[in-house]
């Protein structure tokens, strides 16, 4: 069982007063999730006690870097289940992850007239990397539509797999309807024989993930929306995948040899990993997924279902709550709308009564073009949400209302 | 109630916000912009015409935002219709530092104003591209 007072201790910034009065009531956690008290103090503690450049010197300080770093490799690997350390590359964040594969899988793999199917609620940052390929190998993007409650239509899904395609890559858990892809669609792309690359931003940090089970080729995320530190992303390729993949950037760090004509590259991951990587920040995703263990993701994920399915039931009872998506396969994030009151006037309002939820468009215009809506307002749970903050969103909500209906 | 969103909705923003005027296009035009706050989605379409002498003889917008961005538009659209385009040049670096909370030294703006009933943004520093969004566009419109 999740005590979420104490988790609720584990994080100073909780004890924040929104305007010097309202208690902060954080439902922004999709868009990047606040950090608990030990991976702060990790980080300060590496950079004060051990730090140095990794895998280049062999004095102590170095060893030590390099050792926490690899550290860290090593937890991510067990956090998602990769059969190996050498199918997991840090990079800066998931769209730098996604840009990798993006750059280095069309260099060597797509030619004019391919296909990429990705879904039409992409974030930008599974889109708009895919264009930039498009553009520069004149392939095609296809858009994958989805049903009204927010899942990707599978039929619609199976009919653009042909021969030309050469990769899907979609979201794992959306981060406006809060749906998880069904196994379904990654079964289709597996039998197929089409690597699939899995936007795991969001599912990261509410479900289990098991790589190997699930069946993707790639999968990514973020650091920060796993209560870790900004400036981290982790790439998982399927170790067969990615060593024939050609190096992204140049660099420091990535080569076994270099001379005046050329220079031939290193194994994997370093391959991928050019320059000084955020080592600091890597250490303290390590850290993150350190704590996230200790209250077993497994229950975690029970927790948050638990939070989002109450709030669902609260806002299904208010009349002028028009909820995105409606099904019972969301997992914290619900996406919404206040009759015709844009969502800033709702986000504006919200804030001042304490409580952050995110509105706009999420970075999913060609979604929002689609629903016809110009913008909505969402809320999204972590760990450290409790009944009683949504009871207060929920009454937020009617004072909104009623301040606007005048 | 909270102060600050009183002063953030005034009666006037929220009337002009669900009711915008002068909203359409404005036939004949001589200048035109597109507005658009890529954070968010918001865009409108600013087009007026500006006669011989300089004067903003119409002035119209289309677009969708929230009640900030059209309230904004929409009473711009009001304060500048029948103005020389340097005055309405100086109103808007009036309106730039009103919404960001400074209302000390404005040289054109005052209280008895209704385009004054935005200082309220100033509270919420996130909103001021809301309330310059049409600004900005009628500023582009003017190198077109």
């Amino acid at each position: 069982m999740i005590d979420v007072q104490k988790i609720r201790d584990d994080f100073p910034i909780l004890n924040k007063k929104i305007l010097n009065k309202k208690n902060l009531i954080y439902l922004d956690t999709a868009a990047s999730a606040q950090k608990p008290q030990v991976v702060t103090d990790e980080i300060n503690s590496f950079y004060s006690n051990n730090y140095a450049n990794v895998s280049r010197g062999v004095h102590t300080l170095s060893v030590e870097s390099t050792f926490k770093y690899e550290d860290a490799r090593k937890r991510v690997q067990k956090f998602i289940n990769a059969e190996s350390e050498r199918e997991i590359i840090f990079t800066k964040s998931a769209t730098d992850s996604i840009n990798l594969i993006a750059n280095t899988f069309a260099e060597k793999y797509i030619n004019e007239g391919d296909e990429i199917i990705l879904s039409i609620m992409e974030h930008h940052s599974n889109i708009i990397p895919w264009f930039l390929i498009r553009d520069k190998y004149k392939c095609k993007i296809l858009f994958a539509n989805i049903d009204n409650d927010g899942n990707i239509n599978e039929e619609h899904f199976e009919s653009l797999i042909n021969e030309k395609t050469k990769l899907v890559s979609i979201t794992h858990l959306s981060n406006v309807f809060g749906t998880i892809t069904n196994q379904k669609i990654i079964n289709l792309c597996n039998n197929a024989g089409i690597p699939i690359l899995l936007d795991g931003c969001q599912s990261a940090a509410h479900i289990p993930i098991d790589v190997k089970a699930l069946g993707c080729d790639f999968y990514v995320f973020s650091g920060h929306k796993l209560y870790g530190p900004t400036g981290i992303g982790v790439l998982f390729g399927k170790e067969k995948l990615i060593e024939e993949l050609p190096p992204y950037q140049g660099g420091g760090g990535m080569i076994a040899d270099v001379s005046t004509e050329g220079a031939t590259y290193t194994d994997l991951p370093a391959k991928f990993e050019a320059g000084t990587p955020p080592l600091v920040q890597a250490y303290g995703l390590g850290v993150a997924i350190d704590y996230v263990n200790k209250l077993e993701m497994s229950k975690i994920s029970e927790y948050e279902l638990e939070l989002t399915k109450y709030a669902l039931n609260k806002m299904q009872e208010l009349d002028f709550i028009d909820i995105h998506g409606e099904n019972n396969n969301k997992h914290s994030i619900i996406s919404f709308n206040l009759e015709k009151i844009h969502s800033h006037e709702v986000s504006s309002y919200l804030d001042v009564e304490g409580v952050a939820i995110r509105a706009g468009h999420h970075c999913c215009q060609p979604l929002m073009k689609q629903m016809k809506l110009n913008a909505t307002a969402r809320v999204s749970f972590g760990i450290y949400n409790t009944i009683e903050e949504i009871d207060a969103f929920i009454s937020a909500l009617k004072n909104c209302r009623d301040f606007f209906k005048k | 109630m909270n102060d600050l969103i009183k002063e953030l909705y005034q009666e006037i923003i929220l009337d002009h916000g669900q009711d915008p005027r002068n909203f359409g296009e404005c036939n004949p035009h001589n200048k035109s912009a597109d507005g658009h706050n890529p954070l968010c989605g918001d865009n409108l379409k600013l087009t007026f015409f500006v006669n011989q002498d300089d004067i903003i003889e119409d002035i119209k917008f289309t677009g969708e935002g929230c009640a900030i961005s059209l309230a904004s538009a929409s009473l711009m659209t009001e304060k500048l219709k029948g103005l020389e385009i340097s005055v309405a040049e100086e109103i808007f670096k009036d309106f730039a530092k009103l919404v960001s909370g400074s209302s000390d030294d404005l040289k054109i703006l005052n209280e008895e104003d209704s385009l004054y009933a935005l200082k309220g943004v100033g509270g919420f520093p996130m909103r001021v591209k809301c309330a310059t969004m049409a600004w900005h566009a009628f500023k582009e419109a003017l190198k077109n």
